[in-house]
């Protein structure tokens, strides 16, 4: 009886980079196909701009994968997005130098991230609930602040950032990377990661091992604030203008893309690669149901079959693994 | 009672004392564990039948058999002259076999007359027929003898009238086989003895109950037959009239103590932690000193308290009075991360809820505690995380695949050791270990014996919980008894014999009778 045998197991280290590799086959498949099938997808114009669709919900859905690690939901980003580009236009209309007007934006996002840590550690309300409640009354805000009005931004060279390439690639996407790189070190190697994974995991057990559990949600959804102002700059100086309403259904495409990149909604489990090719994945639908003259309603339900496959294939290999 | 009674419940044709239920061989192997040694028995309609044993002596492993909630290894259940194969609750309830569970389990956000007619609703057309259910249920509630209104919410009771309305729900369902277990661990008398009333007029009317207490005076109350668990085994049945407590706690405690309990004497060295009338919740007034080199055991029932003063000790709650001196000198312990940096470890008592990120990589487990010693600037040093993990994997021989295995992929001894190890690379002057050994098999308990010997002998303070007697008995320098959260007696290595330390935290029996048994 003493001698008990352990169930024979196959290491799981190398999951998440099979996870990754699926995800990015798929991607290229995707892409391969819609090369065949299209004379306009493989031109260098259509990959800059599936490139630029793609970059503002990846650097959402990287945000929002640092809070569904620790098993909550960030539902205001869409919001904190609109919200972000009237605080940006405003800003720089008020003759505001560029450089710090982008800061104070970034700012006011961890501002909000942090309520929401306070809301959530030091009012017990729950992750769904208090950014539902900031993303309906951040719209409401930015409309009063705007009287309902765009803000048009008188700034050329902000508005080229988003238009310009660097090295051939769409300065939106190096913004992707700008965020992704320290993104991955951050979850991957850095010890505030692993105390994400081990809040979402057993918050308890974390507390009890010494992990300080409310500071660990804190940064979470200052995190995901902070990713949702940024990409409401990115926003702004794409479209020129600011209007709070803007970016509307953005949170739910951060967490699709989170999703399939592999997030587990109950925790504890994710990354940064998945969501970012997540994000791809769905942007290249769009951009491909769009050149294949596919009704645009259609792409809402391709979007949504494509979820439940994707996490129910996920889930099926999670559970068979076991 | 009132005739209504009968009007109600019409009696189930069954003659007394004929048999229901007979069990043969009946047997529960969990990986690594034995929890249930074939066990035959026959139980007769219309008995009480009480069941007493020590904790992890396979009652509830039984309980669960009978239930349908787990599958048994082996062995047969005959319900009624036919083979039951018992593998769903459902299978269980059709039969009319229910149980009555020490945590209530059911909708505290539902009225008391929805949770007794839950899954059996009375409606008419598709339409609940709320107002009809809320009168029957409080006929019936009227008619036990419980004054407790029906249409409240679950909640707004006491968890005590919670538990009686548990038993008044399972008394409408066709029960022909009732199991208590534990009942009264959270009743007043008086709820007690509505309770009891219940469970006679039960068998008046030829149901079978299986009543599991820790209270031998409950037993001798209640019952007609009783048997006694061990270790598994099915050590004996007795007519109550034909046996008294002394034999029973003899047979509960009488076990061949196997050479398991390693223990290794050193003299004590100057006072590591002294608690002074320390109060908080779920215990009062508990004053004691852990000296550097020995192992100070805290005895006592489940919710005696125990696990209580401890987590209050490490800062997860709140004391409400008292004082704690660490290393001599008066120290405010607010947190768990002050408790850590004075040089506090906890294995927790539930290494579900508390011990382990399950669904995490073991070596991330091992490392949680010490994440800040292995980074620089926030980074971790990945070679360190590897050899760290690595090293106590080896140390305590942590049966794992790699240390990237899942914990929850482990069995619960090799969980249990994760939960040590993780504070032995950490490294503490105290280390507390809440029931470190339950659901452990016996080589583990034994490695984990050495590894107490082994921190002692490093100058370090060992308070070790366990509702397991011999445990404590056989590791403790000094034995506390709890019992509900005081701190009731202490005793040296050795110096008082099972049945007084078992009397001690059972409880009032003892002290009606003046000290014997």
């Amino acid at each position: 009886m003493s001698t008990e045998a352990i169930p024979a197991e196959k290491p799981k280290r190398n999951y998440n980079a099979l996870f990754g590799l699926t995800l990015l086959a798929l991607l290229v498949l995707l892409w391969v196909i819609l090369s065949l099938s299209t004379s306009s997808f493989a031109s260098a114009n259509n990959i800059s701009n599936l490139l630029r669709q793609g970059s503002m919900i990846a650097i959402l859905a990287v945000g929002q994968t640092f809070v569904i690690i620790t098993g909550g939901i960030d539902l205001s980003v869409g919001a904190v997005v609109g919200f972000a580009t009237v605080i940006a236009a405003m800003l720089i209309n008020a003759g505001i130098p560029v450089f710090l007007a982008i800061l104070i934006t970034l700012a006011v996002g961890v501002a909000i991230g942090l309520f929401h840590g306070f809301g959530i550690v030091k009012m017990g309300l729950p992750p769904f609930i208090i950014t539902l409640a900031t993303l309906t009354s951040l719209r409401g805000i930015g409309l009063l602040m705007t009287n309902g009005n765009s803000i048009s931004i008188n700034n050329d060279a902000f508005q080229e950032f988003s238009r310009n390439s660097f090295l051939g690639v769409p300065n939106l996407f190096w913004m992707v990377i700008l965020v992704g790189i320290p993104a991955y070190i951050f979850l991957h190697h850095s010890r505030w990661g692993r105390y994400l994974f081990s809040v979402g995991s057993n918050a308890e057990a974390s507390r009890l091992s010494g992990v300080n559990v409310q500071r660990t949600i804190y940064m979470a959804y200052t995190l995901s604030g902070l990713c949702a102002a940024f990409v409401g700059v990115l926003l702004a100086s794409r479209i020129g203008i600011g209007n709070p309403t803007q970016a509307e259904g953005w949170e739910l495409q951060a967490i699709a893309s989170s999703v399939i990149g592999g997030t587990s909604l109950f925790g504890a489990v994710g990354s940064v690669h998945g969501p970012l090719l997540g994000a791809f994945i769905l942007a290249t639908i769009n951009n491909g149901a769009n050149l294949l003259n596919v009704n645009a309603f259609w792409q809402r339900i391709i979007t949504g079959v494509l979820i439940i496959v994707i996490v129910y294939f996920d889930g099926l290999r999670r559970r068979g693994g076991k | 009672m009132t005739s209504t009674a009968q009007d109600l419940h019409p009696a189930p044709v069954l003659e007394p004392g004929r048999t229901i239920l007979e069990l043969r061989g009946l047997e529960k192997k969990y990986p690594g564990t034995h929890a249930l040694k074939p066990v035959t028995l026959a139980f007769k309609s219309g008995e009480i039948h009480a069941i007493v044993g020590e904790n992890g002596a396979g009652k509830s492993t039984l309980i669960k058999l009978l239930t349908g909630v787990m599958p048994r290894t082996s062995g047969d259940v005959i319900w009624e002259g036919n083979p039951a194969a018992l593998a769903t609750p459902h299978e269980a309830m059709a039969l009319g076999i229910n149980a009555v569970h020490q945590e209530v389990v059911l909708c505290r956000h539902l009225t008391v007359a929805a949770n007794m007619f839950l899954g059996e609703e009375n409606s008419r057309f598709g339409i609940l027929q709320q107002r009809a259910m809320v009168k029957e249920a409080q006929k019936i509630i009227d008619d036990l003898g419980f004054d407790l209104p029906a249409h409240v919410m679950l909640g707004d009771l006491t968890i005590g009238q919670q538990q009686l309305i548990a038993a008044a729900r399972a008394t409408v369902r066709g029960t022909k086989f009732l199991i208590f277990d534990e009942p009264t661990a959270y009743l007043t008398r008086k709820e007690a003895d509505q309770l009891f009333t219940l469970i006679r007029r039960l068998k008046s009317e030829g149901v079978t109950i299986i009543y599991i207490s820790h209270r031998m005076e409950e037993v001798f109350e209640l019952a007609d037959r009783v048997s006694v668990l061990r270790d598994g085994t099915l050590v004996g049945t007795r007519n109550i009239a034909e046996t008294n407590d002394a034999e029973l706690v003899k047979l509960m405690i009488n076990r061949s103590i196997e050479q398991v309990y390693h223990k290794e004497h050193f003299t004590p060295g100057a006072a590591i932690v002294e608690t002074r009338n320390l109060s908080g919740k779920g215990f009062e007034n508990v004053s004691m000193t852990v000296r550097a080199g020995e192992i100070v055991g805290l005895y006592g029932l489940i919710g005696a308290g125990r696990s209580e003063f401890v987590t209050t000790l490490y800062g997860r709650h709140r004391k409400s009075a008292g004082q704690i001196l660490w290393e001599g000198k008066p120290v405010q312990v607010n947190s768990e991360h002050d408790a850590i940096k004075l040089g506090m470890a906890l294995a927790p008592e539930s290494r579900r809820d508390q011990g382990l990120c399950l669904n995490l990589p073991v070596g991330l487990n091992l490392n949680l505690p010490i994440y800040k010693r292995i980074s620089k600037n926030l980074l971790i040093s990945g070679a360190q995380e590897k050899t760290q993990a690595d090293r106590q994997i080896a140390d305590l021989r942590i049966k794992t695949p790699t240390r990237n295995a899942l914990a929850s992929s482990l069995s619960g001894g090799n969980q249990q050791k994760i939960v040590i190890g993780k504070w032995l690379a950490h490294g503490a002057k105290l280390f507390i270990f809440d029931e470190p050994t339950v659901g452990v098999d016996v080589g583990t308990k034994a490695e984990i014996y050495r590894l107490f010997g082994a921190l002692l002998s490093k100058g370090a303070g060992i308070i070790l919980i366990s509702s397991y007697l011999p445990e404590v008995y056989e590791l403790a320098d000094t034995l506390h008894v709890f019992r509900r959260g005081k701190l009731v007696a202490t005793h040296g290595f050795r110096t008082a014999d099972h049945e007084e330390i078992l009397t001690q935290a059972l409880a009032e029996k003892q002290e009606k009778l003046g000290g014997t048994i």
